[in-house]
């Protein structure tokens, strides 16, 4: 760089030399890049210009308003080495500093200079060519220093208004700086030789800052009065009055160009910060509902990012907004959310649960974590409000189908499908959906069927096929899957055998959803059931087709479904007694089946069936579509009219509770074929009956419902016994089959390969007590050289 | 026959029927279950119900049969009564049936 000298240097004086004031503030918005300097003397040569633009070497763009010289404006300057060095007078040196401190005091007064700038900058050329460098630069620099030092006074007057003092500051800063630009602009060739070959020098304006430093900026007083004000200043500005930003600014790239910014103001800046948001987090904390709350934390992280935008330094950024972070949100986690989550759940308040996220999860993992245990626990608390309480059995699948939705929604639309949130949600339905044993089961299996029946109009194929989904995600929680196989078993046997199943594809897809979800061993028995009604039909058309080879059995048509026993619900069996007509034509057909099924009986459930009765009445002909037991009671009237509930009661042997509730069908429904004597709703044991032969009805075919007995909890807890019973059978089966595949097993493995496979809750202990069984029966065998393991025995 | 009668919706009694009796049974679809005419519901050797299959034919798990329907049971003349497959098994060991000890020949097999 030493050849810098050598050459010849081109200063460039634009037009535009006589600048307003307010062009070095804009300036100054150019020169916005900055070095930090850790350590002074280590950095001497890299001028601190943030007052002086030096858009392209050795141009320099003059900013002076106290420049008088316009007609020396547009001229251009060149400035050659000399060829040769000239003989100089005696007082040479002494006369041209003084010409050269005349002028600088000019500059610094703002007086007119009386030399052109040519002839000053031939001065120190000349001057720096005779070996005066160091002398010129002393000189200089105690110039510079006195002025910068007539200025401190002006700072310590004892009462000064805050406002006051920091456009004092600012105008003297400004001065400075422009001052230092047109000193250093006469002296830019001592500049460009002797501060560049002596390391150890300051370059003319570093010197100039490190003077104003000194004198002024690290003065204790003036410093502590500087920097107080400017956070008083923040401080209004944050409370919401409008303060001069521009003054903030300017005196804020003062400290950063100076190079105190972090050391006299960041540290003091923060604090002051940190005060006021942990008051403001604790007030308003109390104050404000948690959307108003989340709002006004955004709304503070964004006027403090325009403030760094404005006028703090960039670097303060990072400690800045975490110190917001910390005292508005980290130190209030648990209080907001346990303030304001169940609410805004309950809503669901989207928008505002979105923000509560967005601002959450700029606390790093605490944040998103607390947010996840508080969302986890409200779904387990409002989940386990809806399982729980018997006065909701009503409503609870409807319930849940609709929770879940609505969670869903939220964490898809305002938790950003986060899988932690995703899975949490999981971990919470299964929990508390078996916080209640067995009911939850039962009521989705009912939801199902009252879905799966006849007469459900509300829903089209795919949106059926859409509900059956959303329960699928509700069975999957459940932990006693076999609770609900046999609850849906009922009702899938009952719209089999009254032909209520609404749609065979609907029943097909719900039992390939549960296939899928629990395996074949699952389902085999519901499939079973399907496919007893197939079957059931095959027997029928060859039986019609023996009748008609036979001639037997005319007038009545019988058609009998054919249960595999086991693949059912148990029936409790009920003996009736049946017209003569009828066992004929019952055992007629036992003894057809029998002869083509060897080694097996039949069992025949009278509540099961159902019957097309022809009455002859008054006024015409109808035909009733009605259940057994009810043909039983009428066809009783074609022998007798009047007859006693006692002597109904010993003609059908139809149990009491059951037979009054035919009765009250038959006599008290909306269509009354039967007349009770005395009237009333209740059937009473010394009632009598007679036939009603004006009965009349709009329709030709009636259905006389039959009026169904309310499910009793003994009856939900037989099919619940019966479960657990077959839990037993389960697990053996489970056992045989994991042994049979693998051969051996260690005990450990075979446990967890059983839990894999079982659909209900085990303890460990009812496992092991089912291996010793098997041991026993001689399925398995302990390995002679290794208790711990099992061997199939083939 | 009788069972288009019922589909007819506006028959009268034109046909003469004289109603002597004021219901007449036209159609009855009756229910009955099925199982093993068995003593016993229970297999001896592997202590399964005979209406379920035996415990190795649930090990099978066969994904689409249904069920049990090819694990049938089989009575002995004793008219004791196993899951075939069990017995099958046993006889190799033991020609005796496990009940009551009579040598063991087939009397029939479930259909
Ligand atoms: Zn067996
Ligand atoms: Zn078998
Ligand atoms: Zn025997």
């Amino acid at each position: 760089m030493s050849g810098v000298s050598k050459t010849s240097v081109l200063v460039e004086e634009g037009g535009n030399q006589f600048r307003k004031r307010s062009h070095l503030s804009s300036n100054n918005d150019q020169c916005s890049k900055r070095t930090k300097f850790d350590d002074m003397s280590a950095n001497e040569k890299k001028s601190n210009f943030s007052m002086l633009n030096p858009n392209s070497n050795g141009t320099i763009k003059m900013t002076s308003s106290s420049m008088n010289k316009p007609g020396a404006a547009t001229k251009k300057l060149v400035i050659k080495n000399f060829k040769s060095k000239p003989n100089l007078p005696e007082n040479y040196q002494e006369t041209t500093w003084s010409k050269l401190r005349e002028a600088v005091i000019a500059i610094q007064t703002s007086k007119a200079i009386a030399y052109s700038l040519e002839e000053l900058y031939q001065a120190v050329e000349n001057m720096c060519s005779h070996k005066m460098a160091s002398q010129l630069y002393v000189n200089l620099t105690n110039l510079v220093e006195a002025h910068v030092k007539s200025n401190i006074e002006q700072f310590l007057s004892e009462s000064m208004d805050r406002q006051v003092f920091l456009k004092r500051m600012d105008d003297c800063w400004r001065a400075h700086c422009r001052q230092m630009i047109m000193i250093r602009s006469i002296f830019l060739y001592l500049d460009r030789t002797y501060v560049l070959q002596n390391p150890s020098i300051h370059s003319i304006w570093d010197m100039g800052l490190d003077l104003f430093r000194h004198h002024i900026a690290m003065n204790t007083l003036i410093q502590t009065r500087t920097v107080d004000g400017l956070l008083l200043l923040i401080e209004r500005e944050r409370g919401g009055d409008a303060v001069d930003i521009s003054l903030l600014k300017s005196l804020l790239r003062m400290l950063s160009d100076l190079q105190i910014y972090q050391d006299a103001f960041e540290h003091k800046f923060l604090q002051a910060t940190e005060r006021l948001y942990a008051a403001e987090g604790q007030r308003l904390m109390r104050e404000l509902a948690v959307p108003q709350y989340l709002a006004h934390v955004e709304k503070r992280l964004r006027e403090e990012n325009e403030r760094l935008l404005h006028y703090l330094d960039p670097c303060t950024k990072w400690q800045l907004i975490h110190t917001i972070e910390r005292q508005l949100l980290s130190e209030h986690l648990t209080g907001i959310l346990s303030k304001g989550l169940e609410s805004l759940m309950d809503g669901p308040r989207l928008h505002d649960l979105t923000t509560l996220y967005n601002l959450f999860s700029r606390v790093k993992e605490l944040g998103l974590n607390e947010l996840c245990n508080h969302f986890n626990a409200y779904i387990k608390k409002k989940g386990r409000t809806i399982v729980i309480e018997p006065e909701r059995d009503k409503t609870m699948v409807a319930e849940l189908l609709e929770f879940k939705e609505q969670l869903d929604n939220v964490v898809s639309t305002c938790f950003q499908r986060n899988d932690r949130f995703l899975y949490s949600m999981r971990e919470a339905f299964e929990y508390f959906i078996n916080q209640r044993q067995n009911k939850p089961a039962e009521l989705i299996a009912k939801f199902v069927d009252l879905k799966l029946r006849a007469g459900n109009k509300e829903a089209t194929e795919e949106e059926l096929e859409r509900l059956l989904d959303k329960i699928m995600v509700l069975f999957r929680f459940i932990h006693g899957k076999d609770v609900f196989e046999a609850f849906y078993k009922k009702d899938l046997a009952k719209r089999l055998l009254v032909g209520k199943s609404a749609s065979v594809d609907a029943e097909k897809s719900m039992l390939s959803k549960l296939k899928q979800e629990c395996g074949g061993g699952f389902t085999c028995k519901l499939e079973g059931m399907f496919k007893d009604m197939e079957l059931s039909k095959d027997i029928n058309i060859t039986y019609k087709q023996h009748l008609a080879a036979s001639q037997e059995g005319v007038g009545l048509e019988l058609s009998v479904y054919i249960l595999t026993m086991g693949f059912w619900p148990t029936y409790p069996p009920v003996e009736v007694r049946l017209p003569a007509e009828l066992t004929r034509h019952q055992d007629h057909f036992a003894k057809f089946y029998l002869a083509k099924h060897s080694g097996r009986k039949l069992q025949w459930q009278a509540t099961l069936g159902h019957c097309v009765l022809r009455a002859h009445f008054s006024q015409g002909n109808k035909e009733l579509q009605v259940s057994l037991f009810q043909a039983l009671v009428l066809l009783l009237f074609n022998d007798g009219d009047n007859l006693s509930f006692e002597e109904i009661k010993t003609a059908t042997n139809i149990e009491e509770g059951e037979l009054r509730r035919t009765l009250q069908s038959l006599a008290c429904g909306k269509a009354r074929v039967l007349l009770k004597a005395p009237r009333g709703r209740d059937v009473q044991d010394d009632d009598h009956f007679s036939f009603h032969a004006d009965f009349t009805n709009k329709l030709f075919r009636i259905k006389i419902n039959q009026i169904q007995m309310k499910e009793t909890s003994e009856e939900q807890k037989a099919t619940e016994e019966r479960v657990f019973q077959d839990r037993q059978y389960q697990i053996d089966a489970a056992i045989v089959r994991v042994m049979k595949m693998r051969k051996a097993l260690s005990h450990n493995l075979l446990i967890s390969e059983l839990y894999n496979q079982l659909k209900f809750p085990v303890k460990p202990a009812d496992l092991k007590k089912r291996i010793e069984s098997l041991i026993d029966r001689d399925y398995m065998e302990r390995d002679k050289d290794n208790p711990n393991q099992y061997n199939y025995v083939a | 026959m009788s069972g288009e009668d019922c589909e007819s919706f506006d028959r009268g009694d034109a046909d003469g029927q004289k109603p002597d009796k004021m219901f007449t049974l036209k159609k009855w679809n009756a229910v009955a279950m099925w199982s093993w005419d068995v003593e016993c519901d229970t297999c001896a050797i592997c202590r399964v119900q005979v209406m379920d299959a035996c415990l190795r034919c649930q090990g099978e798990s066969k994904k689409d049969s249904y069920g049990k329907q090819d694990c049938v049971v089989v009575w002995g003349e004793c008219n004791h009564s196993f899951h075939f497959c069990c017995m099958s098994l046993w006889v190799k060991q033991n020609n005796r049936c496990p009940l009551c000890q009579q040598e063991w020949s087939i009397q029939r097999m479930g259909k």
